[in-house]
């Protein structure tokens, strides 16, 4: 999962990285609005949180402008401001949920994962289902036939990706935009590597490999 | 305050009847000067006239009754008069009886004298020398008749003068009411103000008004934007403050803590009074309370938009249902009664399984609203503590919301009532009752 974080106070911005970063998100920070406009549209985001005081070009200005060009990626809006009318202004620009500052880095992370699934029209319960598999989000671990299966933080970030969106053609090149940030080096090869470690771990039928096309997950399930 | 159109009309009757009354009497007074000084004339003429008629007789002096007008001959004409010289005493025929008293000093008598039935005489002594004797000739005239016509005149005058003073103040009570129409317009718009169904007095007034329409327009004007900008500074410092604390807060659950519980609750709890403390007053501070009287709530209009933004927040699971009559309009700042109701619904939210009820209601008195949840509520003992320690109660439970504690200042500020009991839905039922606003304007 990608995120893209917009958020002009560098401490902040410093610790939400930290926080998203263990949970193994691929997060890329801006702290220019006018960046933002430009980026959030450019790179293929799973989730945008934008903070409303930015330089540049207002929070809110951004988000009305990307949902007017047809952007439809999920965005949180995290800020201070914290009144009622401003939150209803924030929704009427398009945010799919506001997080008001300060919070604790919990409930953002919590919100973050609720609105990923909510994107991917999967409910939001503690464990992610999926093809016979529960993935556990905060131990990053999987559940497979009652037997729990560790993995690393690269294979969970992959299992994660294809959970949430099962039954579709994944390209190479399509997973590595979304699990990297845009200062990662991106190699296709390690991506291999990380899908033969799942199926060693999960079973062969859980990813099949189409060929010229990519992968597809849980494609036997059903 | 009393009324200008009753004040004028005060006025005007008092001044209409002083000096109506003065200039009445003074030309009745003048008049009648007059016509005395010409009666006297006439009775100058007849003591003239007698004068002549006295002539000398065999026995000294006697009247020539030939001379003598017969109007002294009939009993109690209304005209007398008395000869005396010497010894001597006569009077005239007319008198009968009667004696025609006689003025101390010739001249006119300044006062009326009584004379035969009932009449009033107007008498004039003269002196003179006849042959060579003194005699001294008083001549009367009653003035009854004269002082009757008097009377009627004043009669006339006076009620002439009273349909006159109906004229007036009729004429004058359309002119006051037509130069009044402009003041009767403002005070219509500033009743319009205050119930919020307008925002500016009307510039188009007369010369006179202009000033104050226009002040008052002015002061309209710089309330709001002394609002806008109080508001938007305190989101900026409220943005100042909640960033660094944000950042305090994810640096108190810093795993590198772990080792130091102690630190690292303490931490945590004092930035949470700091949270709370500082979400309550930033709050408190961005009420309007009553500052603007045009400021109005439209609830058609937003609290769609306030569900769904609630509805998000909370996830999809809960029920919001909304009674409310269309077309409800609420006589207060937009902001605020979204703060409110905003807080009222999310702490409902927080403790429902699966419904929300909120209900607007317009009463004779004013406005109720209504909250309540299918969620646990509260036990009736706890109800009073969430009134008398404030946010305690709000606080202990949710963590980080401000909820009935903000709730309650903005009740407070706008003088209404605010209720915790058990509702149909089995959870806690907030009702608030807020006096309405356009009923203060009037009888103020």
């Amino acid at each position: 999962m990608r995120l893209l974080l917009v958020e002009d106070h560098v401490p902040l911005a410093d610790e939400l990285l930290a926080g998203l970063t263990r949970l193994g998100y691929a997060v890329d920070w801006l702290a220019d609005g006018r960046d933002a406009l430009y980026q959030g549209q450019s790179e293929p985001y799973d989730l945008i949180i934008l903070d409303l005081g930015l330089p540049g070009i207002s929070g809110l200005d951004v988000l009305k402008q990307w949902r007017a060009q047809g952007l439809a990626t999920p965005v949180l809006i995290l800020t201070a401001r914290s009144s009622w009318s401003e939150r209803i202004d924030g929704l009427k620009a398009g945010a799919d949920d506001y997080v008001t500052k300060p919070f604790h880095p919990e409930e953002l992370q919590l919100r973050v994962q609720a609105l990923l699934r909510r994107a991917h029209g999967q409910p939001n319960q503690p464990l992610l289902k999926c093809a016979g598999l529960h993935l556990d989000e905060a131990r990053q671990c999987v559940i497979n036939d009652g037997a729990e299966v560790q993995l690393t933080a690269a294979e969970f970030r992959l299992l994660r990706y294809f959970m949430l969106h099962p039954q579709q053609i994944l390209s190479k090149s399509h997973l590595a935009e979304h699990l990297y940030d845009g200062e990662t080096e991106r190699d296709s090869n390690v991506l291999e590597v990380h899908v033969n470690h799942l199926r060693r771990k999960l079973g062969r039928a859980v990813i099949e490999t189409r060929r010229g096309q990519g992968y597809i997950f849980g494609a036997g399930a059903q | 305050m009393r009324s200008i159109q009753r004040r004028l009309s005060l006025g005007l009757v008092s001044v209409l009847l002083i000096a109506g009354l003065v200039v009445g009497q003074v030309s009745l007074w003048l008049f009648e000067t007059g016509l005395q000084r010409y009666l006297e004339s006439g009775l100058q003429n007849e003591s003239e006239n007698l004068l002549i008629a006295l002539s000398r007789g065999p026995q000294g002096l006697q009247l020539d009754e030939r001379r003598l007008s017969p109007a002294y001959q009939r009993p109690f004409s209304g005209h007398y008069f008395s000869i005396e010289f010497g010894d001597t005493h006569w009077r005239s025929r007319s008198l009968w009886d009667a004696q025609l008293p006689r003025p101390s000093q010739p001249g006119l008598d300044s006062v009326l004298q009584p004379g035969p039935e009932g009449q009033m005489l107007l008498v004039l002594r003269s002196d003179y020398q006849r042959l060579g004797q003194a005699v001294s000739i008083s001549v009367a005239q009653d003035y009854t008749p004269i002082r009757d016509s008097f009377k009627q005149v004043q009669r006339i005058g006076l009620g002439m003068g009273v349909l006159a003073l109906i004229v007036v103040l009729l004429l004058q009570r359309v002119t006051v009411r037509r130069a009044l129409r402009p003041l009767e317009t403002a005070r219509k718009q500033i009743a319009q103000l205050q119930a919020g169904q307008r925002s500016q007095l009307d510039a188009q007034v007369p010369l006179e008004l202009e000033p104050l329409v226009t002040q008052i327009n002015h002061l309209l004007a710089h309330t709001e934007d002394n609002l806008k900008r109080s508001r938007n500074a305190l989101g900026n410092l409220g943005h100042a403050l909640k960033t660094p604390l944000a950042v305090l807060i994810s640096l108190a659950n810093d795993p590198r803590l772990a080792a130091y519980p102690q630190i690292q609750n303490t931490l945590r709890e004092q930035l949470e009074q700091i949270q709370q403390r500082m979400g309550r007053e930033l709050n408190r501070a961005r009420l309007a309370g009553d500052a603007l009287p045009g400021a109005q709530f439209d609830a058609d209009a937003e609290l769609p938009g306030l569900l769904s933004t609630l509805g998000m927040i909370h996830g999809e699971h809960l029920e919001l249902v909304l009674k409310a009559a269309p077309g409800l309009h609420l006589p207060w700042d937009r902001e605020d009664m979204l703060e409110m109701l905003g807080n009222l619904l999310d702490n409902a939210c927080k403790w429902a399984d699966a419904q929300v009820e909120l209900s607007l209601n317009q009463t004779p008195d004013g406005y109720v609203i209504e909250v309540q949840d299918d969620g646990p509520g509260i036990p009736e003992g706890e109800r009073d503590q969430v009134f008398s320690r404030g946010t305690r109660l709000d606080e202990q439970t949710s963590g980080h919301g401000l909820g009935l504690g903000i709730v309650r200042d903005i009740v407070d500020a706008w003088g209404g009532e605010m209720q915790l009991e058990t509702g149909a839905l089995g959870g806690l039922l907030v009702r608030i009752k807020l006096p309405g606003r356009t009923q203060k304007a009037t009888t103020a």
